[in-house]
Formats: structure tokens, C-alpha cells, sequence
């Protein structure tokens, strides 16, 4: 099954074989199938998604607290008040930029890692090649709550081997060293668990991608003297792209929205220099119970998420009245 | 010959790299089986302990007779199996819709598929919780069910809908010319092309609803509806963690996981480029 | 016409699919909706760890004897995220009728309206004239008793033995500069080992520093008519936080920026000599897998000392309280239950074989035979608790006291300046919504 020539065509040939089927009914019927195979998803997404979704807008105008939430009553009224302490907020900008330079280190690692990952599968022998895939696949097998255990004990303050080989390597005293007292090296643990279990599901993806790729193509590049650099981004690397592009984008939506990595390794109780979009959101609904606040955060989040995906997302709908 | 021993270096390099990316991938996963396996002492020692021996199974043996432990294993099984079929069930109907089919809202479905998966899931635990106890179902299985199932659904949508677009639809018209019904056409011509986006889909299904602590552990509440990622977290309590057992269980819990993507990886990495590619 | 029924047809199909699959193939039984009259069942949420098992069957049992119709669940929940799972419940229609709240967080339910008000019903508990001061506070919420004191622990120090005997102490520390005497000398006396602490003190421990605030005269906030004002920087406070972090300096070398969830398993492993430990982390010291259970004869411990000479600085009274949910349908039946778990026979059960301080003064004797629990009882007799406002949670939540020590005991802030950002976060805190 080769998709990697077409795009869709126009929709002309399917019409000619409906006009020739019999039944008037049938006919008349078509227009009504798709709702019907999309009811029920639809039905239990609106059930369950939607008015939780339409309750966490509102939220963001209201002033809700415990009070409100036991006794089942609605929230003050207060428009765009949450909106604007937040945006005046400078913390608020703070944990936006964090949020982004984060994700935008974990997609970044993730994509150019990964991409090199995949090169090197193309280029081993089928025996090591299967022994990296085993690995790979452990790693991306491995639940999340498992992985942030095993990496939290193996940066553990007192008997964690990280500490351990550091200080026999000599890079420097790391006896008792606690990783999560500067932000900077707390988050550079919690992207390497966030890192180690992503790259697994974008090199294979890439690796797969890549036996997509004729190799006539790059051998004539090759002979036409380009350089390994210039074959892969001319040749290679746009036949790539699309899948690309799709992991670039699904990896920036689930590196942006990164939670439990965070909250589990600091113990749920992260400080405030290591608050990302999600965390501060819950925080503001969970810890301190200002739960408009909570939601006009996650509200917020969306909101950016759409403006950095909406590239994509506009070509993706181009697609769609293809 | 100059050519031969570069190439030799090359491959030796290359077998290096590909040591050492082993090596990083898998040591974590060698350090959690390893310290299951050790005594308290080894544990808990300055000086890391390499190799599990003395071994022990007393770690195991404290994760596996934490009360419970079997319900929350058959809990975890059910409520996995039933949201990736019926997910999987009824976001291909969805994606044959969305794929196949013109109507008005296309467009409007196919932005709310992107821009749901946008939101974060731990906003909307009070909403749901309030919904769901409303209908009763709170400390139930089918309501944690339902709950996985709204947050499965988006991405299975989109992403079958991208395998069912890159499906030629030649193939189909071609088996309708032959007298097949269009339902018929589905069935044995599409299904099976799809069966890869199928098992891909159902793959990440079931990682997010096997990770999952936080819904479950708000929506249900009696100790025999429990699923395994609340026991997980149970070998940390305020009087410190049981690093061992920690090890032993996150060792027991991963093993389902590995299992089945085992028996189906090969069957993803084919869907996800066959789907991928187009974009 | 057929079309539409053929429409409705397949919708009428897919919803059926639907609801089949979530159709009530579980059995039902989860606690809440009973009617009134006939067999009903009480659902309760204790913490783990909190109390022994046969201490919660006996009382089932005498409850069972009392109401033989009536069936009691009670199911233990874990303490992390617990805040989450009780908004939830209480948000929802059939919360548990009884909980066991950390007594730091009943006065954010209190004042929310989650739980019921007792006072009317507080002489029908036994010993209720002689409850600990200090947890009857934690149950009060505008005047109102919104529960019942259920257990309490406090913290002294546990020490080794053998090392003090090393070091040539002969006698437990009476008074600070006594304690900050021996911890000089154990460190000498143990030089030679690089992961030696006389005194093992992780930054982010606010339980254990509160002592050495208000011993020194300190508070962490004072309530000035309907306003709460932050005092962790005045100078009082100020000062007892510079002795604490003379003792951290010299003498510990345990994570600044950790907390103390591992404190027990650390000295287990033989360089620590003292910790501010509640009593049960014994139990976690000897634990047979992750402690060291041949510490056991080697292990005593004495009073937090104050800095006057032969007074003891007043601790921190851990512990939880015994709430009804207001919107609970069962509310006799659980105050029985309560009545049952605070009174005086399961109490003398919790404090002999749970080993916990129990709810009443006159219960502390329980404990006047044993050595060790004799000395936790007896700092628990001078302890105080954190202000009592329904915000108070919120202060904990933002982690505004671990993150001031952090930067105190880690030198990013002096003193003044740590102290000064913390009062002021805690002002606002404590005041939002009033």
C-alpha cells in the first residue's frame, strides 16, 4: 500500500458510479449516513467532553471557589476579570515563556534525535539494527509513572547512580547532589525522562519512513556529487516531511501540556520555578481552590496551542475540501 | 585498500553509536527490573549495587500481596479492553465519515478533532466528576470507561481518518462495480487496509489509559474498583517510599504494555507511515 | 416515512450499542443512595497508615452490634493529591458520610460548607471536656465544631545511643546551647565520616523549624480583627530561624532543598545521630526491608529543648479530626460511628496499639510506662498549631514556608529577606476572599 505518489484526487469519478446505482432511496438516504456513523462517537464525546468543555469556559468568567463547588450553586459573574490578572500578571508571561522554551527543547531534541536515530537504523547491519529497536521499543513500552519512578531514583539525592557515577568520573563533587534544587537541572532531568520516552515512537516512525524513501533517488543524488548533508535535506528529507511534520506537531501538543512528569517527580508538590501552563492550572484549581482562575489558565493554554499549531492546522484543512 | 578500511571504520563507528543508544535506552529499564530484585540494604547502599545478587523476591512478593492486587489487575484489563474496542469501534465509523463522506460540519469536525486533543485533560476533572456523579456513575467502571473513551476518541478519529483518506478509493469503486454494496465495500476492501491504523490507534489507546493515575484515582473511590495505577502510587506514603517494592511493581505493571506491543509492532510502525506519509 | 425511520433506526441502534456497553453490568452497592428507612450503609474514607486494622474491625464489630441492619465500609485512602479526591466528593451528590481529615485541612472544608456542624451533639462524646487543645482548634470553624479530634502525633528527637555515649554526652540536651554543645561534639567525634550529620535536618522540614520560631516568641501570622498579617519576619522569628540555621550549617548534611519523607530510611543507614522525627517513624527506622531493625535498643529520644534552660520548645501537633459530610443522608447513623472511634475505648486501643498520641489529656497516661512514647506524649502537652483560618491550606498548597527555608538554608535569601517575602505571600493568602 504506497500512498507516497498521490494526493486525492478530485472527488468527479465517484459521482459518475452513484448516478448508475438503482434506488431512489438509497439516494436519498446518503446524505444522512455520515451523521449516523458519527453519532455515537459524537454523542459520547458531547456527553462527556462537551459540557465539561462549555463548563470550563464559563468558569474562566467566573469567581468560583469550595463554597460555590459544594453547594452547587453558580459562580460570581465577572467577565474578563481572571483574563486580565492574569495577562497583567508578570508570572503569567513567565510561565508562558518557560512553557514554551520547554516544549520547544523536548520537541526539538525529540525531532532532531530522533531523525538522527532513524538514519542510523537505515544504516546498520539487521542484527544491531533489531538489538537498538528492542531497546527502543522498551523504552517506549514503559509506562509513564514507571519511568519518572525509576529516573527519580536514579537521580536520587542519596543513593541515586547518576550522583554515584558523576563524582567517579570525575566531572565533579556529586555526593548528596539534589538535581531538583536548581530549576535549570530539574528540568534538565525532567526533559530526559520526557525526551527518553518520546524518541522512541518518532524514530521508528522516522526509520519507517525512511525504507519509504527509493533509494534510486539517493544514489543518483550521490552520483550527481552531493555530499551526505545535501542528499538527505535535498532528496530525502522533503520525501519525509509529511510525517514530519504531523510528529512535529503532535509532539509540540503533548510536550506543551506536560504534567505528570512534573508533578509526580517533585513529589506534587512542585515550586513555583518549575510551573508550567498545566501545573499552574492545576495548582490554581486544586491547591488553592481558585478554580476561575484554574480554568481562564487552561483556557489560555488552548488558545496559545491553536496560535502555534495553526499553520498546520490551516494546511490540514486545506486537505480537507480537497 | 583505502576504501574498505574506511568503510570498516565507518561501521565500527556506526555499531558504536548504536551500542551506546542501547545502552541509554535500556539502562533505566535494567536499573527498575535490577533494584526489584535486590535486598533493602543493596537498595538503599552508597555504593550502587550492579548486579542484583544476593537476589530477592521479597519485593515482588510485597507488591503482589498488597491487598487488592488482583482486582486492580482484572479492573485495569477491563476497563483497557473495553475502551480500545469500542473507541476503536466507533471512531472508525467516525473516520469513515469524515474520510469518505461530504457533509456540511466536516470541516468544523475535523478543527474540533485537532483542537480538543488541545485541552488539558486535568482541567476538566471537576466537570466530568460532576457529570458523571449526576448520572451515577462515579466508583464505576463504565464511568471511568466513558471518561477514557472522550479522551481516546479525538486522536483515533483523526488519525484513522488519515489511513482511510490515503486508501485509494479505485479499490472500493472497484469492488462495487463487482456488485458490492457500499457497507460491503467497507467491510472487505477497507477494512483490512485499515487494520494497521487500527492497531496503531489502539496502541496509543491503550498507553493513555494504562497510564492514567490522576482520573482514576478522582472517579473511583471503593478499594475493589481500584485500577493498577493507583496501586502503583501506593508504595509512596507519608512514611517514605518503599523503593524496592516501587521498582518490583512499576516492573509487574510495565510488563502488559510490552507484551502487547510486541505482538504489534510491527503491524504499527507499517500503519503509521502507510497513514503518516500523507500528512 | 420509512426514510426517517430508517434514520432513526440506525441512531436508535447506535445509542442502544452505546448504553449496552455502559449498562450496569457491575454490581451496584457503592454507597450513598439507601432510602431512609431500612438496611443502610455508611461509607467512611480513613487514611492509610493512620490507624491499626484491628482497631477499625473492633469498631465495626460494636457498630455491627449496636445497628445489626446497617452495613459500614470503610475504605482507605493514599494522602497524595487527597485534596483533589475531597473536592471532588464533596462536590458531588453522595460524598462519604465520614472522612478522616488531616487536621490542617479542616478549615478549608469547614468554612466551605462541606461538613457538619456538631456542637450541638459534642457533650455526647466521651472525654469531650478533656480534648487536646490544640486539635479541638483544628475542628473549629467560625465558632462552630465541624468535627471530631480523632488522633495526634508530635515530634521530638529520636537519637542513637550509642553515638552520644561516643561523643561523651551523658545527658540529653535541656536546653538549646545544650543542643547545639552536643551536636558540636558528635561532629568532631565522627569527623572522619564525610556523610556524618549530628543533627539531620532537611531544608524543606517546616514541621520540625516552626519549634524554634515560637520558641523564640515567633508566629507565622497573627490575626488582627477580620485580617490575617504574615509574622514569620519579625524578629523574634527572625531569631529563631538564625539558630536553626546554625544547627543546619554545622551539623547536617541532609538535602537543604529535600523534604523529610526519607528521613527515616537515611538514618537507618547508620551517620546520622538525631532527627526531628513524630514517634512512629520508629517504626520506619526498624522497618525489617528498608530500615534497620538492630537499631532497635540503640534508639531513645528526648524533647526538642527550648532555649530557656529545662523547658521544652512547643511543637507542632500533627494529626487528624473526624468529619460528617453535610450532604451525607446517613447522619445519626456516622455520628454514632464517630462517637465510637473518638470515645474512650477505641481511643485506649488507637494510643496502646497504634502508638498514636489519642484525642483526650487523660488518655496520655497510657503511655507513662514506656520510655519512649512517654516523651512525644509529653511535648504533645505543649504543642500549638498553624493559624486557623479556612486559607490555610492554600498556604501549604503554594508551599510558602518549605520554599522559604530552601532559600534560607541554601543561602539564596538571607534571613530578613526570605522571611519578609514569606510574610507578605502569606498575607495575601491568608486573606483572599475576605
Amino acid at each position: 500500500m504506497r500512498a507516497v505518489e498521490t494526493r486525492r484526487p478530485s472527488t468527479s469519478p465517484r459521482r459518475a458510479p452513484e448516478a448508475a446505482r438503482p434506488g431512489a432511496r438509497v439516494r436519498r438516504l446518503r446524505p444522512l449516513v455520515p451523521y449516523g456513523l458519527l453519532a455515537p462517537s459524537l454523542l459520547v464525546l458531547a456527553a462527556v467532553l462537551g459540557y465539561p468543555l462549555y463548563r470550563l469556559v464559563v468558569l474562566s468568567f467566573q469567581q468560583y471557589g469550595l463554597r460555590e463547588l459544594f453547594a452547587g450553586t453558580e459562580g460570581r459573574f465577572i467577565g474578563f476579570q481572571n483574563y486580565q490578572s492574569i495577562l497583567s500578571d508578570s508570572f503569567f508571561w513567565t510561565v508562558v515563556a518557560r512553557t514554551v522554551v520547554f516544549a520547544a527543547v523536548c520537541v526539538g531534541l525529540t525531532m532532531s534525535l530522533g531523525t538522527l536515530v532513524a538514519l542510523l537504523l537505515r544504516r546498520l547491519g539487521k542484527g544491531m539494527r533489531l538489538l537498538v529497536t528492542a531497546g527502543l521499543v522498551a523504552a517506549w513500552a514503559t509506562p509513564v509513572l514507571t519511568a519518572i519512578a525509576v529516573w527519580q531514583w536514579m537521580f536520587d539525592f542519596e543513593f541515586g547512580v547518576v550522583n554515584w557515577l558523576l563524582t567517579r568520573l570525575g566531572v565533579g563533587d556529586f555526593v548528596n547532589h539534589n538535581w531538583f534544587d536548581r530549576p535549570l537541572e530539574g528540568f534538565t532531568v525532567i526533559i530526559l525522562v520526557v525526551v527518553w520516552g518520546a524518541l522512541p515512537f518518532v524514530a521508528i516512525t522516522l526509520y519507517a519512513g525512511l525504507t519509504q524513501v527509493p533509494a534510486e533517488l539517493e544514489e543518483a543524488a550521490r552520483v550527481d556529487g552531493g555530499g551526505a548533508w545535501q542528499v538527505f535535506w535535498k532528496v530525502t528529507f522533503p520525501m519525509l516531511k509529511p510525517i514530519f511534520m504531523l510528529l512535529t506537531v503532535l509532539s509540540t501538543i503533548w510536550d506543551f501540556k506536560v504534567f505528570t512528569q512534573i508533578w509526580v517527580m517533585l513529589n506534587q508538590r512542585p515550586g513555583r520555578d518549575y510551573y508550567l501552563l498545566g501545573i499552574w492550572s492545576y495548582s490554581e484549581s486544586f491547591g488553592v481552590s481558585n478554580y476561575g482562575k484554574g480554568a481562564t489558565i487552561a483556557v489560555v493554554m488552548v488558545a496559545l496551542l491553536m496560535v502555534l499549531t495553526s499553520v498546520y492546522v490551516r494546511q490540514m484543512l486545506r486537505t480537507v475540501e480537497a | 585498500m583505502r576504501g574498505s578500511t574506511r568503510r570498516r571504520a565507518t561501521r565500527l563507528l556506526l555499531n558504536a553509536a548504536a551500542l551506546l543508544l542501547f545502552a541509554v535506552t535500556i539502562f533505566p529499564i535494567y536499573w527498575m527490573v535490577a533494584t526489584g530484585f535486590k535486598r533493602g540494604v543493596d537498595i538503599l547502599s552508597f555504593e550502587p549495587k550492579w548486579l542484583p545478587f544476593p537476589a530477592t523476591l521479597d519485593n515482588y512478593r510485597t507488591a503482589i500481596g498488597k491487598p487488592f492486587f488482583t482486582t486492580d489487575v482484572v479492573n485495569s484489563m477491563i476497563v483497557v479492553a473495553v475502551t480500545v474496542l469500542v473507541s476503536l469501534g466507533l471512531a472508525f465509523l467516525a473516520a469513515l465519515a469524515a474520510a469518505r463522506f461530504h457533509f456540511s460540519g466536516r470541516k468544523a469536525l475535523v478543527v474540533m478533532l485537532i483542537v480538543v486533543q488541545m485541552v488539558p485533560l486535568e482541567a476538566l476533572i471537576i466537570p466530568i466528576y460532576l457529570m458523571l456523579d449526576g448520572a451515577g456513575q462515579t466508583d464505576k467502571l463504565t464511568g471511568i470507561i466513558v471518561t477514557y473513551m472522550t479522551f481516546v476518541l479525538p486522536f483515533t478519529i483523526w488519525t484513522l481518518r488519515g489511513f482511510i483518506i490515503n486508501i485509494p478509493m479505485e479499490l472500493e469503486e472497484a469492488a462495487m462495480v463487482d456488485g458490492c454494496t457500499r457497507a460491503g465495500a467497507f467491510r472487505r476492501i477497507l477494512f483490512p487496509l485499515v487494520a494497521p491504523g487500527l492497531v496503531a490507534t489502539a496502541v496509543f489507546s491503550f498507553i493513555l489509559v494504562w497510564n492514567d493515575y490522576l482520573i482514576a484515582y478522582v472517579l473511583l473511590q471503593s478499594p475493589e474498583k481500584q485500577t493498577l495505577g493507583i496501586w502503583l502510587a501506593s508504595f509512596t506514603t507519608n512514611h517514605g517510599t518503599d523503593w524496592g517494592g516501587v521498582m518490583a511493581g512499576s516492573t509487574l505493571y510495565a510488563i502488559p504494555v510490552v507484551i502487547f506491543f510486541l505482538l504489534v509492532q510491527r503491524r504499527v510502525v507499517s500503519g503509521l507511515t502507510a497513514g503518516a506519509v500523507k500528512g | 416515512m420509512s426514510r426517517r425511520l430508517r434514520i432513526s433506526a440506525i441512531l436508535a441502534f447506535a445509542m442502544a450499542l452505546l448504553l449496552a456497553a455502559c449498562g450496569g453490568d457491575e454490581p451496584s452497592g457503592s454507597g450513598g443512595q439507601q432510602a431512609q428507612t431500612g438496611p443502610r450503609t455508611l461509607t467512611i474514607w480513613l487514611m492509610e497508615g493512620s490507624a491499626p486494622p484491628q482497631v477499625i474491625e473492633a469498631v465495626n464489630a460494636d457498630f455491627k452490634t449496636a445497628h445489626p441492619n446497617d452495613t459500614v465500609k470503610v475504605q482507605l485512602q493514599q494522602w497524595s493529591n487527597v485534596t483533589t479526591k475531597l473536592d471532588a466528593a464533596f462536590a458531588g451528590s453522595s460524598p462519604p458520610d465520614i472522612m478522616e481529615l488531616g487536621n490542617t485541612l479542616v478549615s478549608k472544608y469547614g468554612a466551605a460548607g462541606a461538613l457538619q456542624d456538631l456542637s450541638a451533639s459534642k457533650a455526647q462524646f466521651e472525654n469531650n471536656a478533656t480534648w487536646l487543645q490544640s486539635l479541638t482548634e483544628s475542628c473549629t470553624v467560625d465558632g462552630k465544631l465541624v468535627c471530631a479530634p480523632y488522633l495526634a502525633g508530635s515530634r521530638a528527637v529520636i537519637y542513637r545511643k550509642s553515638m552520644f555515649a561516643k561523643a561523651g554526652i551523658t545527658q540529653t540536651p535541656t536546653s538549646l546551647a545544650e543542643l547545639q554543645t552536643a551536636a558540636d561534639k558528635l561532629m568532631q567525634t565522627f569527623a572522619s565520616d564525610k556523610r556524618f550529620s549530628a543533627f539531620y535536618f532537611p531544608g524543606k522540614y517546616w514541621y520540625a523549624a516552626l519549634p524554634f520560631i515560637w520558641d523564640h516568641g515567633g508566629d507565622i501570622a497573627k490575626q488582627e480583627g477580620d485580617q490575617w498579617r504574615g509574622t514569620l519576619d519579625s524578629p523574634e522569628a527572625q531569631q529563631g530561624l538564625t539558630e536553626l540555621k546554625k544547627l543546619v550549617d554545622c551539623c547536617s548534611k541532609a538535602d537543604k532543598s529535600g523534604d523529610e519523607a526519607k528521613q527515616d530510611q537515611a538514618f537507618a543507614q547508620g551517620h546520622i545521630a538525631m532527627i526531628v522525627a513524630n514517634g512512629w517513624e520508629k517504626g520506619v527506622i526498624l522497618d525489617p526491608k528498608t530500615g534497620n531493625p538492630k537499631l532497635e535498643n540503640d534508639l531513645a529520644a528526648f524533647p526538642l529543648p527550648s532555649r530557656n534552660a529545662g523547658q521544652t520548645a512547643p511543637v507542632f501537633l500533627g494529626g487528624s479530626d473526624l468529619g460528617i459530610a453535610t450532604k451525607s443522608k446517613n447522619q445519626d447513623l456516622a455520628l454514632d460511628w464517630v462517637k465510637l472511634l473518638a470515645g474512650q475505648k477505641f481511643q485506649t486501643q488507637m494510643a496502646t496499639v497504634g502508638g498514636v498520641i489519642p484525642n483526650s489529656t487523660t488518655l496520655l497516661t497510657l503511655h507513662q510506662d514506656d520510655p519512649y512514647l512517654s516523651v512525644f506524649d509529653s511535648t504533645a502537652k505543649n504543642s500549638r498549631f498553624t493559624p486557623t483560618s479556612p486559607n490555610w491550606a492554600n498556604v501549604e498548597a503554594a508551599n510558602i514556608l518549605p520554599d522559604m527555608l530552601v532559600s534560607i538554608f541554601t543561602e539564596r535569601a538571607s534571613i530578613a529577606d526570605a522571611t519578609k517575602q514569606a510574610s507578605e505571600q502569606i498575607t495575601t493568602t491568608l486573606n483572599t476572599g475576605s
